[in-house]
């Protein structure tokens, strides 16, 4: 290739060229593939409805959606619940402990979902490390189900989801301006009055970001609920696996797809809509 | 110093509330960590029990990982689609980064976000397309389909971080080289990778990380030939839990814990 023909830099004769290959990329395995979603979802020997109308009316798809929004929502407040602490104690460490902490959040992010399951599976099951103190400290009768039932995916999908409410709601707790809560002080509001008046409003923001992505993540989950979860914890996902592998049904696989990229959809819109302030979504 | 004032103005209830918020973090701090403490001391375990803590301590695990089973067969297979991956996804995401940050041009807001779809779309629907569309054109099954599959995956985690590192890199140096003399390609080589090297090396940690780990669209269009370490792992979790996987998850977290390093190293200097 001439030196010549690239051109200057920042000249716009580049372009093409730099942005030739990221384009084939998106569209041939990503824009294309969702176009054969989105295509098998309405073609069997000509354009038809059919694999919507029959999951309208299809009790297992609406049990499977049912346990879907019920798990995401459960995992999503749990993962608020115990993802918040952890943003407002990094929010008050200063720079230098708060990256070492940032660590231990990094690692979870960071680790195979795999290893996770089969961390929970020693944790959680019925030989596992809290039936094995339960039985030591209670006897016998003492073992609880806490695996291959809802209990095991909702532990599993907040260990998971907790990183992603943490970033959102620490930058928005980072953002605040320490002069507002001094001055509540100073004007004799308590500690807990601080708090509710002051830095969890404000963090609100962060905290619905991390909640709508924890939404997001949660809809269109797919190990944990197979690994973790019992018969009875079929999410989307695996009803999607279900009918592309099982039954070969791949009109009514594409059908839940696009149900799912539709409701995730809603969530994203939202999610730029709450962060339209920080720029890119 | 702000922090020192703060702490000599704190009141009895303002500690009482602070310890709280601690004891709540540090129990969530631990639930945080417990899989990956859990693992390790596993891994040391012997074959016939999945039990904590292990009753024995020995290497029969690792020596079975390593050399009696299909587990390394995998492992290869998995090696070599996340650094090809981490390859193709570096390459492209460079030129994609350059011209984000370098170039102001029409449409760059929307192909900033078009760039991040990939990861906000639920990866089984992108794994459910790949595989009605691999499959209409014959290449389900083959590793150059994961390898492609997963790079659109890596890519944006790619670009976002050399996006960031090349905001970092003075355009000024490349047009001083480029004023002395030296062509595009020269500058490209002598200035801007050399200066990037840090965001490079970890994007391709990140890229080789998140493909090596990726098991969603490695199950629905990898075969038996090709099949990956996630997903020999997840069907033996399904169904027998073989005790090897506490060996190949002490050395998948240790992989975790380098690349978790990187990207905390990388956060500082923002």
């Amino acid at each position: 290739m001439a030196t010549a023909a690239m051109g200057r830099p920042g000249s716009k004769g580049d372009l093409p060229i730099l942005l030739a290959p990221v384009t084939a990329l998106l569209v041939l395995v990503f824009f294309v593939p969702l176009s054969f979603v989105l295509f098998y979802s309405v073609y069997d020997n000509g354009l038809t409805a059919k694999a919507f109308v029959s999951l309208a009316k299809s009790t297992l798809f609406l049990r499977v959606l049912g346990t879907s929004f019920d798990i995401a929502l459960s995992a999503t407040a749990v993962s608020l619940l115990l993802g918040y602490p952890i943003a407002l104690h990094l929010a008050r460490q200063p720079p230098r402990r708060r990256a070492l902490l940032m660590i231990l959040v990094l690692l979870p992010f960071w680790t195979s979902i795999l290893v996770k399951s089969f961390a929970f599976y020693i944790i959680l099951g019925n030989q596992g490390i809290i039936n094995q103190a339960l039985r030591w400290v209670f006897g016998e009768a003492a073992a609880v189900k806490l695996l291959f039932n809802r209990v095991g995916v909702i532990v599993g999908m907040s260990h998971y989801l907790i990183p992603f409410v943490v970033f959102p709601a620490l930058a928005s707790l980072l953002a605040q301006n320490p002069d507002l809560r001094r001055a509540a002080q100073i004007m004799g509001a308590g500690p807990v009055r601080i708090f509710l008046r002051i830095t969890l409003p404000l963090s609100m923001p962060g905290v619905i970001a991390g909640g709508l992505m924890s939404m997001v993540i949660s809809l269109g989950v797919f190990v944990t609920p197979t690994l973790l979860g019992g018969k009875a914890d079929m999410m989307m996902a695996n009803l999607i696996d279900f009918y592309t592998r099982d039954t070969l049904d791949w009109n009514t696989a594409a059908a839940i797809a696009v149900i799912l990229l539709a409701l995730s959809g809603i969530l994203i819109a939202m999610l730029s809509w709450v962060r339209r302030d920080d720029g890119v979504a | 110093m702000t922090n020192v004032d703060e702490r000599l103005s704190l009141t009895t209830a303002a500690r009482a509330w602070r310890r709280t918020g601690s004891t709540i973090a540090a129990f969530v701090y631990f639930f945080l960590l417990m899989p990956s403490l859990i693992v390790v001391p596993m891994s040391f375990g012997d074959k016939r029990e999945i039990m904590f803590p292990p009753g024995t301590f020995s290497l029969t695990l690792f020596r079975e990982y390593f050399f009696a089973s299909t587990w390394m067969a995998t492992t290869l297979q998995s090696l070599e689609v996340a650094g090809a991956s981490a390859i193709l996804s570096l390459v492209v995401g460079f030129l994609a980064a350059y011209a984000l940050v370098r170039y102001d041009f029409p449409g760059k807001r929307l192909l900033n976000l078009v760039l991040l779809s990939p990861v906000l779309v639920p990866v089984i629907i992108v794994a459910l397309g790949t595989y009605l569309y691999f499959s209409s054109i014959g290449i389900t099954g083959t590793t150059p389909a994961l390898i492609v599959a997963h790079s659109v995956h890596t890519t944006p985690f790619v670009v976002v971080t050399l996006m960031a590192g090349l905001r970092h890199v003075d355009p000024n140096l490349e047009k001083a080289a480029e004023i002395m003399g030296a062509g595009r390609i020269m500058v490209l080589r002598r200035v801007t990778l050399p200066l990037l090297m840090p965001a490079i090396f970890a994007g391709a940690m990140f890229a080789f990380l998140i493909s090596f780990d990726e098991v969603v669209i490695a199950w629905f269009i990898s075969n038996t030939s090709t099949q990956t370490l996630p997903v020999k792992m997840y069907s033996s979790i399904q169904w027998e839990v073989s005790p090897v996987i506490a060996a190949v998850s002490t050395l998948l977290t240790l992989l975790s814990l380098v690349v978790c390093l990187v990207s905390a190293a990388m956060q500082k200097p923002a």
